[in-house]
């Protein structure tokens, strides 16, 4: 009790700030051998030859592998289950390269030096192919995904996905005013401070065990045994604490070499990549180019939305298919459209693979439909505030895509709550300035999802159980990414039997010990495992009563659970004792197990508030005020939720305004490889954030909670660039805003024919 | 093989470089020892952070004179400095983070010959002297627009002439992020003022070119002039055309042809003591 909505400590906060908590390359190890990667200088070539001759000869050297003495399965490193039907293009060791900095090779050696000295001794032929490095050449190179006997083509598009709601022409056609943006999103890289890395051992039984930073542990194992080609039972997964991911470790990039490594050579294997090999060999949020056509009533009602997306998902599929369903799907659940048409495409380049980057999509779709609804707004003269009041869903609105229900919506709530808060008329309205520094305020809508219901078998599965010391164990497949969701879990739990943090003995994901769960993606884990930790606690707190009831000599409905006490009335027995009692009878600690089956995926949402100057000689933007709302329907730990929103506005200035992974277009080379070239939004960049949350509840969620983590950052690119927009009287649609783009747009305006001073 | 050794005084730095053979010095060790930047088989790394010859500031006397291993940590706090050049304390201020200017030298600055250095342009505008030892151990002082890298000297001190510079001075630098920043454009001046002009007035840019220049146009533009709008204008299109000049065709130029303009605004009014909005820079933009 009095668990739910305290501001409560990280449950493994001290021992990370002490520095005692082992990270997957921390902990001593004995025998432990190393691997280091061979990387593709080139965007796409075959590789003709590789001599191993010299690395082999270097001291400590164990071995060397490449694509001719690997394992050649295809697979495909999103796949969350076995047997999913995903395109499986992948390859260990491609005797083809796709990227820079795709794999040609491992050198296995005694020590991490040794194997990375080793690798720059490999000697390898390539043969260079033409890359596809822009939309319009991917999209010529069209064909299906497979020929004929089932190998992959890398032809476009990989996926698509489409919607026709309504009558999108009727629409426009009725409108007011119409307008059409154009949007295009950056590449970005998820920055967590902890590189990839991963460890295998050879288990005393003959499986294999892989230490994993990763997202979910079933994930892990079922892509390590489609690369290597067996059964996921030979697997032993464990999830590792984890430096930070926002999907960058989603998906398993080093985990099957890791595996096949020691499998090959009976050793402990580490592997690590470098910051600049994270930079190049991992993952990254997907660029898109959109387009919007939006059509307006005189009154300021949405009538009709025609959107094209294309997705550049890299050179691997990897979950990039999903993308343009995943756009639609939250593009559908913010605004009451009566007539949609979405044409969404996933295509292939000779780039870097997207993946998983908090949101999944959703940053992309809103900085395209926030944008272009800002400046929407302002064609047909709407306060931007005003306009998305007029359309955002209510509670128990149905989306016209999966029509699911989208809950207690709080859309409207966040949107009024905020702009009164902010103070958003008189700011509006107050003058931008004519001199060198111009201000101005944005405001963007956002939405996202609770869980992967009705696309999946959406369930977790806990087991929660007195333990002799009177602590319960709380065992289900969680991984935290460090947000905080153990901590949130075990308040839950906490809550409901009467006990404090320190009394929920939380363990982590491992495949042995563990139902399978689909971890921690979707912005599922306290909607979805929250509620099902939550009715687990029910169950074991019934049995508790029920037990203590026979010890107290009560009626077990008189029984309540209390401060790590069952206390019948007058009288009470600790846990602890009653643990005692019930072992000295013989009788087994009660323990209960549910599992949670979503039946729906209602909509989290938040209005987000910017105030920028921008510098209009340098370019340079400076968010200065920030004011962030969200429907969390409950706040499970607002401390927590705040940290959550920080670490997303944070992420979003930087998507707005200075994050690019800029892949040259000619070469196909990462630009931003490294800290020195891709640049964040360090401490002097954040503004001063206020938060404030609408919390009323949830039904479907536990103590009525939504989701929170990707949200948080979802509407932040676009607040800010639409308060860059209202500052300078522009349409700034490319992200970042550089300050090279800010410039060259205030260049080009000066030189329009009918500005003034224009020549 | 590599060896390390760290003299506790001139002297046995003296003998260590008659010694004649090949020296890789390391003072702060921020550019030498970052992770992953490769290191020589052979050499012997020499530490110069003992030697309490090659530390300290020194502004009583008429030159200026400050050791190669002085940190940007104690130039950013030098009282003296400040008083008499305050474009170096200003530039010494921007390296990095606390943690690297805590450790980064002048000398290191120096001898890694950025081209986004931030010590640089306010030394070249003093007309700053770099000392050292030569391999074999012969003493020799250049000025440092002379100084190239890869002559084997070994920096021991660096010297700012008096009359190399005049009582104004300021330095500003604009970079992808306003902390922990490398400049893509940085600009030192000095000056001293003339019935309110300014005179004697000297610019250096950095990041726009493999090494810092001089623009002297721009200098030129406001020269014992008034700080009309119109001269300020003056002054910034001299700076507009300077950079033009400087990286004609770059990717870069049309950005940096605008963006001087705003870094000579912020330029002028550190140099005068101002807030860059003051109203003498309205309507100039």
């Amino acid at each position: 009790m009095g668990q739910v909505g305290a501001r409560a400590s990280l449950i493994d906060g001290a021992v990370k700030v002490s520095g005692r908590l082992h990270f997957t390359s921390d902990g001593p190890m004995p025998g432990l051998a190393h691997g280091a990667l061979l990387l593709s200088p080139h965007a796409h070539a075959r590789i003709v030859s590789l001599d191993a001759g010299a690395a082999l000869a270097q001291p400590g050297v164990i071995g060397v592998w490449w694509h001719e003495n690997t394992p050649q399965n295809g697979y495909n490193s999103a796949i969350w289950v076995e047997d999913q039907q995903l395109l499986a293009d992948e390859r260990m060791f491609p005797p083809v390269l796709r990227h820079v900095g795709d794999r040609v090779a491992v050198v296995l050696a005694e020590t991490a030096a040794q194997a990375r000295a080793a690798a720059l001794l490999l000697d390898v032929r390539y043969q260079q192919l033409p890359p596809i490095l822009s939309h319009a050449a991917a999209l010529a190179h069209l064909g299906p995904t497979t020929d004929a006997g089932g190998a992959p083509s890398f032809r476009n598009p990989v996926q698509t996905a489409e919607l026709d709601h309504g009558d999108v022409e009727a629409g426009l056609a009725a409108a007011a005013h119409v307008s059409r943006i154009r949007v295009r999103t950056p590449r970005s890289h998820h920055c967590a401070i902890e590189t990839h890395a991963c460890r295998a051992w050879p288990e005393a039984d003959g499986r294999i065990a892989i230490l994993s930073p990763c997202q979910s542990v079933f994930a892990v194992q079922a892509v390590v045994a489609q690369a290597l080609g067996i059964g996921a039972e030979r697997l032993h997964v464990i999830k590792a604490p984890i430096g930070g991911s926002f999907g960058g470790k989603a998906e398993p990039i080093l985990d099957p070499v890791c595996a096949f490594l020691a499998l090959q050579t009976g050793r402990a294997v580490q592997m690590e990549l470098s910051r600049h090999e994270t930079f190049i060999a991992t993952r990254t949020r997907s660029a898109i180019d959109g387009q919007m056509t939006i059509a307006l009533a005189a009154d300021g009602r949405i009538l009709a939305r025609d959107v094209d997306v294309t997705v550049d998902i890299g050179a691997y599929c990897t979950g990039g298919g999903y993308l343009p369903g995943s756009m639609l799907q939250r593009m559908v659940r913010l605004y009451a459209v009566p007539a949609e048409r979405y044409r969404g495409r996933a295509i292939y380049t000779n780039t870097l693979p997207s993946g998983a980057f908090r949101g999944y999509g959703s940053p992309q779709i809103h900085a395209l439909g926030e944008i272009a609804l800002d400046l929407a707004a302002r064609d047909a003269d709407f306060d931007p505030v005003a306009l998305r009041l007029r359309n955002v869903v209510g509670p128990g609105a149905i989306d016209p895509w999966q029509h699911l229900d989208l809950g207690n919506a709080r859309g409207g709530d966040c949107l009024r709550r905020g702009a009164a808060a902010f103070g958003w008329e008189a700011r509006r309205a107050a003058p931008a300035g004519q001199g060198r520094f111009r201000r101005g305020v944005g405001v963007a809508a956002a939405t996202h999802i609770n869980g992967c219901f009705p696309g999946e078998d959406e369930a977790t599965t806990a087991t929660l159980g007195l333990m002799p010391d009177g602590r319960v164990s709380l065992i289900c497949a969680l991984h935290d990414l460090g947000c905080g969701s153990d901590t949130t879990i075990a308040q839950i739990a906490a809550e409901v039997l009467g006990l404090q943090l320190p009394d929920i003995a939380v363990t982590t994901a491992d495949t042995d010990t563990c139902h399978y769960d689909l971890g921690t993606r979707a912005s599922r884990m306290t909607y979805i495992v929250g509620e099902a930790v939550r009715q687990t606690a029910e169950a074991l707190a019934t049995d508790l009563r029920g037990a203590a009831a026979l010890a107290l000599n009560a009626a077990p409905d008189t029984v309540i659970l209390a401060d790590g006490r069952a206390v019948a009335e007058d009288h009470a027995i600790a846990l602890a004792d009653l643990a005692r009692w019930l072992t000295g009878r013989g009788t087994a600690l009660p323990q209960a197990t549910r599992t949670h089956r979503a039946t729906a995926n209602p909509g989290s949402y938040a209005a987000h508030f910017a105030e920028v100057e921008v510098d209009t000689l340098t370019g340079r933007v400076q968010v200065t005020d920030y004011l962030a709302v969200h429907d969390v329907g409950r706040a499970i730990n607002p401390m927590l939720v705040e940290g959550q929103i920080h670490g997303g506005i944070q992420i979003g200035i930087g998507y707005a305004l200075y994050e690019d992974v800029a892949i040259d277009p000619r070469t196909g080379k990462v630009g931003g490889d490294s800290f020195a070239r891709y640049t964040i939004a360090n401490a002097p960049e954040m503004p001063s954030i206020r938060v404030l949350l609408v919390e009323e509840g949830e039904p479907t969620g536990p103590f009525g909670a939504k989701a929170l983590g990707e949200i948080a950052t979802i509407p932040v690119a676009p607040a800010v660039v639409n308060a860059v927009n209202h500052a300078l009287a522009a349409r700034l649609t490319d992200l970042p805003l550089s300050p090279e783009r800010v410039v060259q747009a205030l260049v080009d305006r000066a030189r329009a024919p009918g500005a003034p001073g224009a020549p | 093989m590599l060896s390390h050794c760290r003299p506790e005084d001139l002297d046995a730095l003296h003998r260590l470089m008659s010694a004649g053979g090949p020296v890789l010095p390391v003072a702060g060790g921020t550019d030498l020892l970052v992770a992953g930047r490769e290191l020589p088989r052979q050499a012997v790394l020499v530490d110069l952070s003992a030697m309490p010859e090659l530390q300290g500031i020194d502004t009583q006397a008429r030159d200026i004179r400050i050791g190669a291993a002085t940190t940007s940590a104690a130039l950013e706090a030098s009282a003296g400095l400040a008083a008499r050049f305050p474009a170096l304390v200003q530039a010494a201020s921007e390296c990095g983070s606390v943690q690297i200017r805590n450790r980064a030298t002048i000398a290191g600055n120096i001898a890694n010959a950025a081209a986004a250095a931030d010590l640089i342009p306010p030394l070249l505008l003093a007309g700053a002297r770099v000392e050292g030892l030569l391999p074999g151990g012969t003493s020799h002082a250049l000025p440092l627009e002379d100084y190239r890298t890869g002559t084997g000297l070994v920096i021991t001190a660096v010297t700012l002439p008096a009359g190399g510079f005049e009582p104004l001075s300021a330095y500003v630098k604009l970079g992808p992020r306003r902390d922990l920043t490398i400049a893509r454009l940085n600009l030192a001046a000095t000056a001293r003022l003339e019935r309110g002009w300014l005179a004697g007035l000297r610019i250096i840019a950095g990041a726009i070119g493999p090494r810092p220049i001089p623009l002297a146009r721009a200098a030129a533009a406001l020269e014992g002039q008034a700080l009309t709008p119109d001269n300020l204008r003056g002054f910034l299109d001299a700076l507009s055309a300077e950079v033009d000049a400087a990286i004609p065709g770059r990717a870069s130029q049309a950005w940096k042809r605008q963006a001087i303009r705003g870094l000579g605004i912020d330029l002028l009014a550190r140099l005068l003591g101002l807030s860059n909005r003051d109203p003498i820079f309205e309507g100039v933009c």
